[in-house]
């Protein structure tokens, strides 16, 4: 009996040879008792992945773990450091989750259903370029996950985790590590419509985002073998999603700023193949705590300066004037070259950096800045 | 018994030398011939010829009524291993032999009976003198006993032709004279012809006649 | 000053090359022949070793530390409690399996890792690529490297099929492995796909881990000492590649010998070139002493042509070496068809040190071979060298008692054990009773010569005159032909008793009519219990065993040994195994019985009656050993067990082979279809009738030592070459002597009569004693070097009808090379000798 693979069939006979031949069962013992799996053929079965849904209702803290069902998913710090020396950085921690769609039925262990991949990066002006660090594995043994119910995804030995009301931080990476402790002092902001933050024209390319802004940071660097002791602010993105880009869509431009005066921004735009805004958004909670949610329409923005990076050749606007509804905010990053080449694992480069607010050259505000796509389209 | 004529031999192909040169001998039974001539005028060659151990290039030798020049390389050996006997300078007997089965060796070659030999070499082994050193090796006699030893192996199966290449030429004058005295005997004795080369006048002297071998050939010479 | 040595030159050498070329051409092949063998055999070995540990390390990558599995695995849980702990930095989980491809006889190795972890320990495997890491991730994905690709004729998107069970199973070529990445022929894919298609759930065979900086090797490895179950092993990539060299150490070792043997044979053609050659210029060069030449002058010259010979040798064997290696590495594989190097291709390095090396040898050797003629030339006192026999004189030094306590030494030696797993002892015992023998020759030639009889031919009187005299010059003849003889005897009977004992041994381990495997070499080829049952069940099958094998780390600087689980003949308490000695009965209060075989045993330095533990199942169990069986067909090692404990200790009752008797009636070739019919033709059965696999086993046998057989020759060539050389010798030395007895009256026949009467006796002498010698280390190459090295034993066989053969043809031979070797003697101008002086 020659089995042979074939990677084209319909959803309908994927279905019914998955029906029709079920594994046998087996035991782990010292010795393998099991009977080998009696696949008729070798492709994959792809589960349907979750879609985000209006009417759906973000509920916390359950809302804060993963969704494994969805194809993918992030919780992105970035914020602001000083030292006790005053000097000022950036900085950025990254997890992602990704479902893989692959080996459904593989009952090992081993079996990659999900990935989660991890980033970091530092922005310290006397170097003048990040210190950054990435991390892939998939979810086996415990050696890498993503809880449900609670903020908890580790890789190894990085992890971000929800203690009390707070969250833990501690990444080892190559060149510095960072145990940091964030406090929220406000509650979390929901994005798009409760929660549900459009991406695209169509109802599919959507997303369930929240964030919390104006993290209070504590906590320590070690770099250089030398631990200083810092302080800032933060802010953690939340989203998650199994079609997020519109096909049209080749990357994106976000800011989170934390401004000074205790609100929070978040504004983007979808870039399509010529550079042009095909989808914007965003979100602006005053320092009272009103909300105000931004159409399309509403959200611009406008590169002021490019800068080229010496080492891919790619040429990123890393100075803007956004507008986000009433507001109006110049952009201006803490040093230009905050690209971060993360090629190894997510298979893209973006530039992802801490950024300065200003409103008619006065400081509103600290964030980060967030551009993609711009070297090679970014697929998710 | 002994009929030279007209033996001419030369050697080498590129500049042929000529050795022998219209060579002419008769030698009869019982008579002892010397031949003399200077170094290198081919007195060996000729005695090879005689025996049979090279061709000449013309001429004819008969011996005992066998014109030797007709038989070929085995005829040749036999006729030499029944009817002639060697004696030379160097007096070569076989180091790993005594002398008793040196001096027997002829006699084994034609096949004789071993008591007869034995019988027979004793006798000539007493007969040159040398019966107590029967059982030494040659390389514990004197020049003069080893060529006393040679000479009783030459004769001991009674060959009708004597060939003697220079047999005192490395003896001292007392052994010399011993050994020629020796000869000549025995050649009477046994009625055997013996043909003496040599370059020594008191060797020639010795002898019944006397020749000298030159490019001409030979020439008898007057005592 | 220089043209003064140059004429010293022209007057001690020239001439004599330019007449005989013929013997300078021989001398130089002979070192020449020496030497391209050892630097052959090193190369290849070196690179084949080089190549193994390249191999090794190749997938160890930048790993610290391995820790290793038995064929059946480890749970993949140690790997989550390694990763976890803070020293290290990183660790690479893998399934690593053996597996047959259907219609080869060849297995594929597939590493089954994940290559997230990969890309951190060994990263230069994947080296980067991401495409074909995420490729490698879908269930069907699988990637080879470049030299699996190249061989099996496949490029990416071609399917790799492969056995599991009695069925194929295709997988989808991604892409290839990076060009620098192994150079193994491998196939990648992910672990847990590995995991789940060929039935590894739950287990792991290796991990890969490299440790955070500031940890030491030795500290983690003391450190997780408790993690690790019996049977699997934790060590440096380094250990594992010292592993695989030792395997093959023994065999390689066997190799160097037979180049250092016939580097031997090189020096004794120059040694008998040189001797022949100064006994032709014996005239000239005493001349030269007598001018003033002296002795040490005399002797450095001789030496020098030795070592002109030995350089143009060595150049040229350096030369002829590296292209029988690369032929050798092309044709026969890295271990010279011996099975030891399976799926490395290796490159030839040339290693200008091993190069560098043999050339010394092999000048070393040819100067040594001139010395001893170099030095009775410049002994000789001039006056002497100047008459005749004198040759007797310069050899009555030699008496017989070195000889004597050679022999003794060589014989006290051969009891000594093995150092290192090597027979260094019993090689040298057998160099040592060579030497001791040629050396006792000439005092044992004059005994039997000089009690030869009388006889009444002339020629043949004279030859024994002549023996007997000179008893110590035919001692150069002597000890050709003993040498030669000798060994060719020795590795006759040797070889002859491997073939019968094998022969035997086959008889014994195949009792059944029939034999079926599931693949012969792969670990996934099996027969579940229902297709055991099946095979039970075909008609004309009267009763089928099953065995299972697998294999267990007993020592972590040897390779595994393997572990046979065998049924019991009802009413039996052994196995049906050719034991050597007595079987020990157990009962059943205490441990269980363990049989072993020779190889295993001298392994564990154990022998029946003792306790031993086995890993299995990751669990230490005790045995007893309760006998010990021959077994050629495992060099590492066999343990059989009772296979109804192995399946209650394990739980696993698939079986690798079959054991089919047949019905009385039942004919081979039907049952043998129907056999295959069961199956649906599947292309992973094997199945041979036990007549076929003996005559396929004893003809590999006899592929594998036809090598030795063309050796035999050349000795015999040697042989009769340093005959050839002596009796020359010999006879430019009696010329005079053939000049006076061509006077006296003796034909060239009965000369030649003679000189083949000398060749008859001195052969025949020669013959007998070796003879007696190649039994001795016929002896010794059973029981102490097959047995040291191999952990074999042999019954010794002698092949009467061969040997006898073969001593008629040498002794036949010496005779004719003596009257060959002497018929430039014998030319006309040998009458001119006598008028020579000298």
């Amino acid at each position: 009996m020659i089995r042979d693979s074939r990677t084209k069939l319909s959803t309908r006979r994927r279905l019914l040879a998955l029906l029709a031949s079920l594994p046998a069962g087996y035991t782990r013992s010292a010795e393998r008792k099991q009977t080998l799996p009696r696949i008729t053929n070798n492709e994959s079965r792809i589960t349907p992945f979750a879609q985000v849904v209006s009417g759906y209702r973000l509920r916390f803290p359950q809302d804060e773990g993963s969704h494994p069902a969805f194809r993918t998913e992030w919780w992105y710090i970035t914020g602001w450091l000083e030292t006790s020396a005053r000097a000022q950085m950036g900085f950025q921690i990254t997890f992602f989750r990704a479902r893989t769609g692959i080996d459904e039925e593989n009952p090992s262990p081993f079996a990659p259903r999900q990935i989660i991949i991890a980033h970091t990066a530092l922005s310290d002006t006397s170097r003048g370029s990040l210190l950054n660090d990435q991390r892939i594995a998939r979810v086996a043994l415990g050696l890498a996950g993503a809880e449900e119910g609670r903020t908890h995804v580790w890789i190894d030995d990085w992890s971000l985790e929800q203690d009390g009301a707070a969250y833990g931080a501690r990444i080892a990476a190559r060149d510095f590590i960072l145990d940091l402790r964030f406090t929220p002092s406000q509650l979390p902001l929901l994005q798009g419509q409760h929660g549900l933050s459009a991406k695209g024209p169509r109802p599919e390319s959507a997303s369930y985002y929240y964030s919390i802004p104006h993290l209070k940071v504590g906590g320590a660097l070690a770099h250089a073998g030398t631990r200083f002791s810092v302080g800032g602010s933060a802010w953690l993105d939340h989203e998650w999603s199994s079609s997020y880009m519109d096909e049209r869509a080749t990357g994106w431009d976000w800011i989170g700023i934390n401004l000074d005066d205790g609100g929070a921004l978040m504004a983007f735009r979808m870039r399509d193949a010529a550079g042009a805004t095909f989808w914007a958004g965003g979100a602006f909670r005053d320092a009272r705590g009103v909300r105000h949610a931004f159409e399309p329409s509403g959200v611009e923005f406008l590169p002021v300066r490019l800068w080229r990076s010496p080492r891919t050749g790619t040429s990123y606007p890393v100075a803007w004037r956004v507008r986000a509804g009433p507001i109006e905010l110049m952009i201006e990053p803490l040093m230009d070259d905050q690209e971060s080449d993360t090629r190894a694992s997510v298979g893209a480069v973006y530039w992802e950096g801490a950024v300065r607010a200003t409103h008619e050259k006065k400081p509103v505000g600290r964030g980060y800045l967030e551009l993609t796509g711009y070297g090679q389209p970014l697929r998710l | 018994m002994l009929t030279i004529k007209g033996l001419t031999k030369a050697y080498g192909d590129v500049r042929a030398r000529q050795v022998l040169q219209d060579v002419s001998l008769d030698v009869g039974r019982g008579e002892f011939v010397a031949i003399m001539g200077e170094s290198g005028s081919g007195k060996s060659t000729l005695l090879n010829v005689i025996a049979g151990l090279d061709t000449p290039d013309s001429g004819e030798i008969v011996f005992d009524g066998t014109d030797v020049t007709t038989l070929d390389d085995t005829a040749r050996t036999l006729l030499r291993r029944d009817r002639m006997g060697f004696v030379f300078q160097a007096f070569h007997l076989l180091p790993h032999l005594t002398i008793a089965q040196n001096v027997r060796l002829p006699l084994d070659l034609i096949g004789v009976e071993p008591a007869d030999a034995t019988r027979r070499t004793r006798a000539m082994l007493e007969a040159v003198g040398l019966a107590a050193l029967a059982s030494d090796y040659p390389r514990t006699l004197s020049g003069g006993e080893a060529q006393r030893a040679a000479i009783a192996r030459a004769l001991v199966h009674a060959p009708a032709l004597l060939l003697a290449d220079e047999p005192t030429g490395n003896l001292d004058a007392e052994s010399a004279s011993q050994v020629l005295s020796l000869l000549r005997f025995q050649v009477r004795q046994h009625t055997s012809a013996c043909v003496l080369v040599t370059h020594s006048s008191a060797a020639a002297r010795t002898a019944d006649r006397v020749y000298v071998l030159s490019a001409r050939g030979l020439t008898m010479q007057a005592l | 000053m220089f043209s003064g040595r140059w004429a010293l030159l022209k007057a001690v050498s020239g001439g004599t090359w330019r007449d005989h070329p013929g013997r300078l051409v021989l001398a130089v092949l002979g070192i020449a022949l020496g030497v391209a063998l050892g630097v052959a055999v090193h190369l290849i070995n070196a690179s084949a070793v080089s190549e193994f540990d390249l191999a090794v390390r190749s997938l160890a990558g930048e790993a610290d530390l391995v820790i290793r599995g038995p064929r059946s695995g480890f749970s993949e849980a140690l790997y989550a409690r390694i990763a976890r702990r803070p020293e290290v930095r990183a660790a690479s989980p893998a399934v690593e399996i053996e597996v047959q491809l259907p219609g080869r006889s060849e297995t594929i190795k597939i590493l089954g890792l994940d290559p997230f972890r990969a890309a951190q320990v060994q990263p230069h495997l994947l080296a980067g690529s991401r495409e074909a890491v995420f490729e490698l991730l879908k269930p069907d994905a699988v990637l080879i490297s470049r030299a699996a690709a190249d061989h099996l004729g496949l490029k990416a998107g071609d399917l790799l099929r492969m056995q599991i069970g009695v069925d194929t199973i295709a997988f989808r070529i991604a892409a290839l492995l990076p060009a620098g990445a192994t150079r193994q022929r491998l196939a990648v894919m992910d672990v847990a796909n590995a995991q789940w298609r060929f039935g590894w759930l739950g287990q792991l065979h290796r991990i890969d881990v490299k440790l955070a900086p500031g940890t030491t090797t030795a500290a983690f490895q003391k450190a997780i000492e408790r993690e690790i179950p019996p049977g699997v092993l934790i060590a440096a990539p380094q250990a594992e590649a010292e592993r695989g060299a030792s395997l093959s150490r023994a065999y390689r070792t066997n190799l160097d010998m037979l180049a250092l043997v016939t580097l031997f044979t090189g020096a004794f053609l120059v040694f008998s070139t040189q001797f022949l050659a100064i006994t032709r210029r014996r005239a000239q060069l005493a001349l030269l002493r007598v001018l003033g030449l002296t002795r040490a002058r005399l002797f450095r010259w001789i030496v020098l042509e030795g070592a002109v010979i030995g350089v143009c040798g060595s150049a040229l064997g350096v030369v002829i070496g590296c292209a029988l290696a690369q032929f050798g590495v092309e044709r026969l594989g890295g271990d010279l068809g011996a099975g030891y190097f399976g799926t490395v291709t290796p490159g030839l390095s040339f290693d200008s040190g091993v190069l560098f090396i043999f050339f010394v040898l092999g000048v070393a050797f040819a100067i040594t071979g001139a010395a001893l003629p170099a030095l009775g030339a410049a002994r000789r006192a001039p006056a002497l060298a100047l008459k005749a026999g004198d040759e007797e004189a310069v050899l009555q030094r030699l008496t017989g008692w070195p000889g004597l306590l050679f022999i003794a030494s060589g014989l006290a030696l051969s009891q000594a054990p093995a150092t290192d797993g090597l027979p260094l002892w019993g090689y040298l015992s057998i160099a040592f009773l060579l030497t001791g023998a040629i050396l006792v020759m000439p005092r044992l030639a004059e005994f039997v010569l000089s009690r030869l009889p009388l006889l009444r031919y002339p020629p043949a009187a004279l030859a024994s005159a002549q023996l007997q005299a000179t008893p110590r010059q035919v001692g150069v003849s002597l000890a050709a032909i003993l040498a030669s003889f000798s060994l060719m005897v020795s590795m006759l009977v040797m070889v002859g008793s491997f073939r019968d004992s094998l022969a035997t041994w086959l008889d014994g381990m195949l009792p059944a009519d029939l034999y079926v495997r599931a693949g012969s070499l792969g670990v996934t080829g099996y027969f579940t219990p229902r297709e055991q049952t099946l095979i039970k069940n075909i008609a004309g099958v009267r009763d089928a065993t099953f065995i299972r094998t697998q294999n267990v780390f007993l020592r972590s600087d040897r390779p595994p040994v393997a572990l046979l689980a065998r049924p019991l003949a009802p009413g039996k308490s052994h196995p049906a195994l050719p034991f050597e000695g007595a079987t020990r009965l157990v009962t059943s209060r205490g441990p269980p019985p363990a049989w072993l075989s020779e190889v295993a045993a001298d392994l564990l330095g154990v022998t029946t009656g003792a306790l031993i533990e086995i890993p299995i199942a990751n669990t230490k169990h005790t045995f007893i050993v309760a006998g010990i069986w021959r077994d050629y067909a495992r060099q590492n090692g066999a343990i059989a067990i009772e296979r109804t404990r192995y399946v209650a200790l394990t739980g696993d009752e698939r079986a690798n082979e079959a054991a089919v008797y047949l019905d009385p009636s039942a004919a081979t070739d039907e049952v043998s279809t129907r056999l295959r019919a069961a199956f649906g033709n599947a292309e992973g059965l094997e199945i041979a009738s036990t007549r076929e696999l003996k005559r396929s086993s004893l003809a590999i046998f006899d592929r594998t030592f036809a090598v030795t057989y063309v050796l035999e020759i050349a000795a015999v060539v040697i042989g009769l070459f340093g005959v050839s050389a002596s009796f020359s010798a010999q006879a430019l030395a009696r010329r005079r002597e053939f000049g006076v007895l061509r006077h006296i009256g003796m034909t060239r026949r009965e000369i030649a009569a003679m000189l083949g009467c000398e060749g008859l006796v001195v052969g025949g002498l020669g013959v007998l004693v070796g003879l007696a010698l190649g039994w001795v280390i016929s002896l010794i190459l059973i029981h102490v070097i097959n047995r040291q090295s191999f952990h074999w034993s042999m019954d010794m066989y002698l092949p009467w009808q061969a040997l006898a053969l073969l001593a008629a043809a040498l002794v036949i031979a010496a005779g004719v090379t003596a009257v060959l070797s002497a018929r430039r003697a014998m030319t006309g101008d040998v009458t001119r000798a006598v008028r020579e002086d000298w």
